[in-house]
């Protein structure tokens, strides 16, 4: 695998600083995440809100500053490379944000937007190569090309959701950085969006890095699941290892907390969760201690660190598993 | 305990009413959860406000139809009227608890208000109902947690202060709009937990609404589905996980990715749900359904009883047993 690594994130750090009553305090966002990311493989990341799965994404393709840390593309570092080298690299790694409605201008026609990446760069070279491309895009992603004049308000939350990926495929990436793409729309719709960028995966051999709450959506779509937990890694493996055999105490909780549609399999009242965490109150040791069912002494004082666990490349940060 | 009867809701107008809910009828036991669940726009927290007598104003209005609570009409009465009428004991709670929550005021005072209004008591006594009722749904150190402000608690605390508030009334029926679609999988566990307790606990009718139909899945009695304002399928939990006629919600059930674990390509439901008004006839799936007929565009679908308690608006319905 090593061979075809387009990104790599080695030991990202991102703190924010935050005021609570009265006092600053530091929180540590991120806290030493590295991933890997292969050509055409889709890598989810899942956790709860909080967790820093969402500054991860945003980080990488560079709206957040990372306290400390390396993302490499394709060999080459992004942090501290200059700016026209870094907007070539930009032009690679693209993001779908979570609400198309936040993320779209009003203003704008879906063409100008979806174009407009193209725009700054100066990938056009004509005018009517600019509306080919906006027109072949759009018809990619299932959309009518007319759509080009339109306004955001003339479509629908799943048509807007797919303006977004849209002008995260023009022109042609590497990598898409996908936070929550689907939490915002209904089931009948999501499942045309997953398809659709199940799709795209395979059609333009992209590279995703799908950011979710959702454990079922990540399972459809990626080969890879990490498990966030307080700005940690606490687990990766496949994803159907992940779903089916999850080893790390929060993972298990996680997989079990999931509503199942079956009626014949009710969870309520019989699984443990606890309460989450504060970001500004860190525990010492593993972070999970405090929910977790089978913390030792241990891990109130020593953090835990990934190891290799098992096959299927799996890594887990646990003392007790 | 709730009957609805041919509930319609209408918006714009009165001489070209829109309808946005249309003719939804159900009714609600004591100590049943019945689960409400549709997609976005659908109709069903239109359904819940005009239950609740909570419609916002001027907007939409219900044009046609009873809400019968107890067997008394509640339908015209503003919530203040109910509670003078005595037909106070109904409860909300909402999606976001921090839209909901003053976030000024301590958790503790905002409890004691709504037991002031419900119970006549005031001070240190309604402080100690607050207490009691924070202890009913299990808040983690309930006499620290009155003088906490909102933003001191977790998302899933707050939502246990909201159904604080709501169990003030001592309620007989508790409408629950989307309470744990804000919250992590992890908490939404603790709280449908919860509901549950509570209902049996109390004996309180439930009316659950969500667009999750794993949720549904767990916690309801019943369930109703909606589409385009319109009750489609009705049944018990198990008959409509079971044997869902309703092509509607055979699409809804085929298109989650946790009941796809593997496939290559997610079924779907083509198309969009239809804008309010624009079916001028027939049935409302008509342009969705896969097994659509020629009659489905012209003719309103009848409902039909396909077995006991499990109804249906289908012309031509699923026939039972198709699924494993």
């Amino acid at each position: 695998m090593s061979g075809d690594v387009i990104l790599d994130v080695r030991e990202m750090m991102v703190s924010f600083s935050a005021r609570r009553a009265g006092r600053k305090y530091r929180v540590q966002a991120v806290d030493g995440v590295s991933l890997s990311l292969a050509q055409g493989e889709v890598l989810g990341i899942v956790g709860e809100s909080g967790c820093g799965k969402t500054t991860v994404g945003r980080t990488i393709v560079g709206l957040v500053q990372p306290g400390s840390g390396t993302i490499k593309f394709k060999g080459t570092e992004m942090i501290g490379a200059g700016s026209s080298s870094l907007r070539a690299m930009r032009l690679n790694v693209r993001m779908v944000f979570q609400d198309p409605n936040a993320s779209l201008n009003p203003r704008r026609t879906i063409g100008d937007s979806v174009a407009e990446a193209g725009d700054i760069s100066g990938f056009f070279k004509s005018r009517a190569e600019r509306s080919a491309a906006i027109a072949a895009t759009l018809t990619g992603v299932g959309l009518n090309p007319s759509f080009a004049t339109r306004y955001p308000y003339e479509l629908s939350g799943g048509q807007r959701q797919r303006v977004g990926i849209a002008r995260a495929i023009l022109p042609t990436p590497s990598i898409v950085i996908a936070d929550e793409p689907v939490s915002a729309l209904d089931v009948s719709v999501q499942a045309q969006v997953l398809n659709l960028m199940m799709d795209l995966r395979d059609q333009l051999r992209l590279s995703m890095l799908f950011i979710s709450h959702d454990l079922g959506v990540i399972g459809q779509i990626s080969s890879r699941v990490a498990v966030m937990y307080m700005g940690r890694v606490v687990e990766q493996a496949g994803t159907r290892t992940v779903l089916e055999h999850p080893l790390h105490p929060y993972t298990r909780a996680l997989v079990a907390a999931i509503p199942k549609p079956d009626p014949s399999k009710r969870i309520l009242g019989a699984i443990e969760t606890g309460e989450p965490p504060s970001l500004f109150t860190r525990p010492h040791g593993c972070a999970y201690a405090p929910r977790c069912p089978i913390a030792s002494d241990r891990c109130l004082v020593d953090v835990p660190t990934l190891r290799s666990v098992g096959t299927d490349g799996r890594t887990i940060a646990c003392h007790n598993v | 305990m709730l009957s609805v009867r041919d509930l319609t809701v209408s918006v714009g107008p009165e001489t070209a009413p829109v309808d946005i809910v249309a003719g939804v009828s159900f009714d609600l036991a004591k100590g049943e959860i019945l689960g409400l669940v549709g997609e976005s726009g659908c109709g069903k927290s239109m359904t819940s406000l005009a239950v609740m007598g909570l419609l916002p104003q001027p907007g939409p209005r219900v044009r046609a139809g009873r809400v019968l609570l107890e067997g008394s009409d509640v339908t015209q009465l503003q919530p203040w009227q109910r509670v003078e009428a005595g037909h106070g004991r109904m409860a909300m709670i909402f999606q976001e608890p921090m839209t909901s929550l003053n976030p000024v005021r301590r958790i503790g005072d905002q409890i004691a208000e709504a037991v002031r209004v419900h119970e006549g008591i005031s001070g240190a006594a309604a402080l100690s109902r607050a207490r009691e009722l924070l202890e009913l749904v299990r808040m983690p150190d309930p006499g620290m947690q009155l003088s906490a402000y909102p933003h001191q608690l977790s998302g899933g605390q707050r939502q246990r202060v909201m159904i604080a508030i709501a169990l003030a009334c001592r309620p007989q029926v508790l409408v629950a709009d989307e309470p744990t679609t804000a919250l992590d999988v992890t908490i939404q566990v603790q709280i449908l937990g919860l509901l549950r307790e509570l209902c049996n606990r109390l004996d309180m009718a439930v009316l659950f609404i969500t667009h999750d139909m794993g949720v549904i899945a767990q916690l309801a009695d019943r369930v109703s589905v909606m589409y385009a304002g319109r009750i489609v399928e009705t049944a018990a939990v198990d008959a409509l996980f079971g044997e869902p006629r309703h092509h509607y919600t055979r699409g809804l059930m085929d298109c989650m990715p946790s009941r796809n674990s593997g496939v290559r390509r997610l079924p779907t439901i083509s198309g969009q749900p239809p804008v309010p008004g624009t079916v001028a006839a027939g049935c409302v799936f008509a342009l969705r359904c896969a097994a659509v007929h020629d009659e489905c565009r012209v003719a309103a679908p009848p409902r039909l009883e396909a077995s006991q308690g499990h109804e249906v608006l289908c012309a031509f319905p699923l026939a039972g047993g198709e699924l494993p």
